[in-house]
């Protein structure tokens, strides 16, 4: 009865205007940002007076937004790869190893991701700058990647668990070493947890504001600590450019992951 | 009669044997424990070491924290804050994902999708989308004097609705997908028996729907209340000064005033809340510690 959208009686008029409120309260903001882009006036008048790509032409011709966005993509990248290559030896050693303590080592590895961000930043911060390394990009892919490898470790255990580790002794057994076998054929068996291990790995070091605030510095700044600076300063159009054009990035990502799920279960 | 004791025998000794054998496959988790010990554990101890150590040793810092008025303030603040944020994400989020589960298949999809298009969104983003929206003269205040609710344009940028607005909307897609699982879980037919059995839609609803649910409210709640604990951006964009929130403060020790002492004192007590808690989330609410246990 209360899970039959048909008989739901009164009720369903209730869920459908809360339902719907709730939608209005998620896509305004998201709305705005779009509006925002194109409006004409630069004090961000909402309705717009007229609609201009004059912001658009700023941010693109400003190198600031570039050379953030071009660190935010290195960095990116530099902490996926060694997130998944440490996630892979963690994972291995999580699932396929037998000693004592390992539920204990399990449970640290994934204290990172319960982390207060603000507490963790402040320490990277006190470490880093008696280390000269602060305000470095070696810095930064440090303090990143201590974020994204629990999700890594999480995705690519959990695939390992899944996988029948007789594979492993099958090749062992056909003259492969251990690490061999590893490679050649678990590796292929778990490719779409090692695919989520590299897509959480990126988003978290891509959104990643507060530990980055620390890390920063006047000339290394990723492109969420550059629109933290700007909004701070001023409201100005640009930042609901900047927005607007990852808000556009998110709904590609969602349709590569729908078009991806929908390919994977047929 | 020999041969079934030495049988019995050797099969009460074969186990024994086997969990005998030496550790293995340790080797591959050093290189992690290594970058995680140096890069997260030892720098998180420094800190909180700091909190007794400076100026000079003793619990000072703890003092000053708890007794000074602004910092009560400033924890009270938190606790209210994270408080209100978990109890209308409960309300709004309830409703909302039971809506997507029970909408007709596409329209569920399409208001899901939403949902996380909202939580995927850039936070920077979705905060400054939400400082225009709420300022005096911005779209939510035009809108209701022009629709003649209120005459004078509400606070609500620089203040506690403001702060309180801008964090429902980022942690309402968790409290979604906490509730996703356990509203899937339902049995339709418990609903169709108690109906045969004379209960009304309200009575089946606080009898069999929210307590079913129940686990699942309590662990999205307390997921959400946790990370509203540890907030930074959303209140320090959002709110005004005196609505500022423990992490706040640490930033404000750290970067304006160089007290390291105090700023770990406060991360020490934001530690323990946050690890006590999730302690807890990992003793009764996880799905797995039935199992477990």
């Amino acid at each position: 009865m209360l899970l039959d959208f048909s008989q739901l009686g009164w009720l369903r008029v209730a869920l459908c205007g809360v339902a719907g409120l709730a939608v209005v309260f998620l896509l305004a903001p998201l709305c705005l940002l779009i509006a925002l882009s194109f409006d004409s006036s630069q004090w961000l008048q909402f309705p717009p007076p007229g609609w201009t790509l004059q912001w658009y032409q700023e941010v693109f011709a400003d190198p600031n937004w570039l050379s953030s966005f071009l660190t935010s993509v290195e960095l990116g990248i530099v902490v996926t790869l060694a997130s998944v290559l440490l996630g892979l030896l963690a994972g291995f050693a999580i699932a396929r190893g037998n000693f004592p303590g390992r539920e204990t080592m399990r449970g640290f590895f994934l204290t990172p991701m319960i982390m207060p961000s603000i507490v963790l930043g402040i320490a990277l911060y006190a470490t880093f700058l008696r280390l000269h390394l602060a305000g470095t990009f070696l810095g930064f892919v440090l303090a990143h990647l201590v974020l994204a490898l629990p999700f890594s470790i999480v995705a690519i255990t959990s695939a390992l668990e899944q996988t029948d580790k007789s594979l492993e002794d099958a090749a062992m057994l056909c003259g492969a070493s251990l690490w061999e076998a590893r490679i050649r054929v678990i590796l292929p068996a778990i490719s779409h947890g090692i695919f989520s291990a590299a897509i959480f790995s990126f988003l978290t070091s891509w959104d990643e504001v507060v530990v980055a605030i620390f890390m920063s510095s006047p000339g290394l700044q990723t492109l969420p600590v550059r629109m933290l600076g700007e909004v701070q300063q001023n409201l100005s159009p640009d930042i609901a450019v900047v927005s607007s054009l990852l808000v556009l990035g998110t709904i590609l990502l969602m349709g590569l992951a729908a078009l991806f799920n929908k390919d994977s279960k047929r | 009669m020999a041969d079934q004791i030495t049988l019995t025998g050797a099969v009460q000794t074969a186990p024994p044997e086997k969990k005998r054998r030496r550790p293995r496959g340790f080797a591959p988790a050093v290189p992690v424990l290594a970058f995680l010990l140096l890069c997260f554990a030892l720098p998180v101890l420094a800190l909180l070491l700091r909190s007794i150590l400076e100026p000079h040793f003793g619990l000072q810092n703890y003092a000053a924290l708890l007794a000074t008025g602004t910092y009560a303030n400033v924890l009270e603040n938190t606790f209210l804050i994270s408080f209100i944020v978990t109890a209308i994400t409960a309300l709004v989020g309830l409703p909302l994902a039971w809506f997507i589960t029970v909408a007709p298949r596409r329209l569920g999809r399409l208001v899901f999708g939403i949902v996380i298009l909202s939580m995927w969104t850039n936070l920077l983003a979705r905060t400054y989308a939400w400082m225009v929206l709420l300022q005096d003269n911005g779209p939510i205040n035009n809108f209701l004097i022009w629709a003649g609710l209120i005459q004078n344009p509400l606070p609500l940028y620089g203040s506690m609705a403001g702060v309180v607005i801008g964090m429902v909307y980022i942690m309402l897609p968790f409290m979604v997908i906490s509730l996703r699982g356990p509203l899937a879980s339902l049995d339709p037919s418990m609903f169709q028996a108690a109906s045969l059995c004379g209960a009304s839609r309200l009575q089946s609803f606080t009898r069999i729907f929210l307590p079913l649910l129940l686990p699942g409210l309590a662990a999205g709640g307390l997921i959400i209340f946790v990370m509203s604990l540890g907030y930074y951006i959303t209140p320090s964009l959002l709110g005004g000064a005196q609505d500022m929130m423990l992490a706040e403060l640490i930033a404000q020790q750290v970067q304006t005033l160089l007290n390291w002492g105090l700023a770990g004192a406060a991360s020490f007590l934001l530690l323990v809340v946050t690890l006590a808690l999730y302690a807890v989330q990992a003793r009764y609410l996880a799905p797995h510690s039935q199992k477990r246990s």
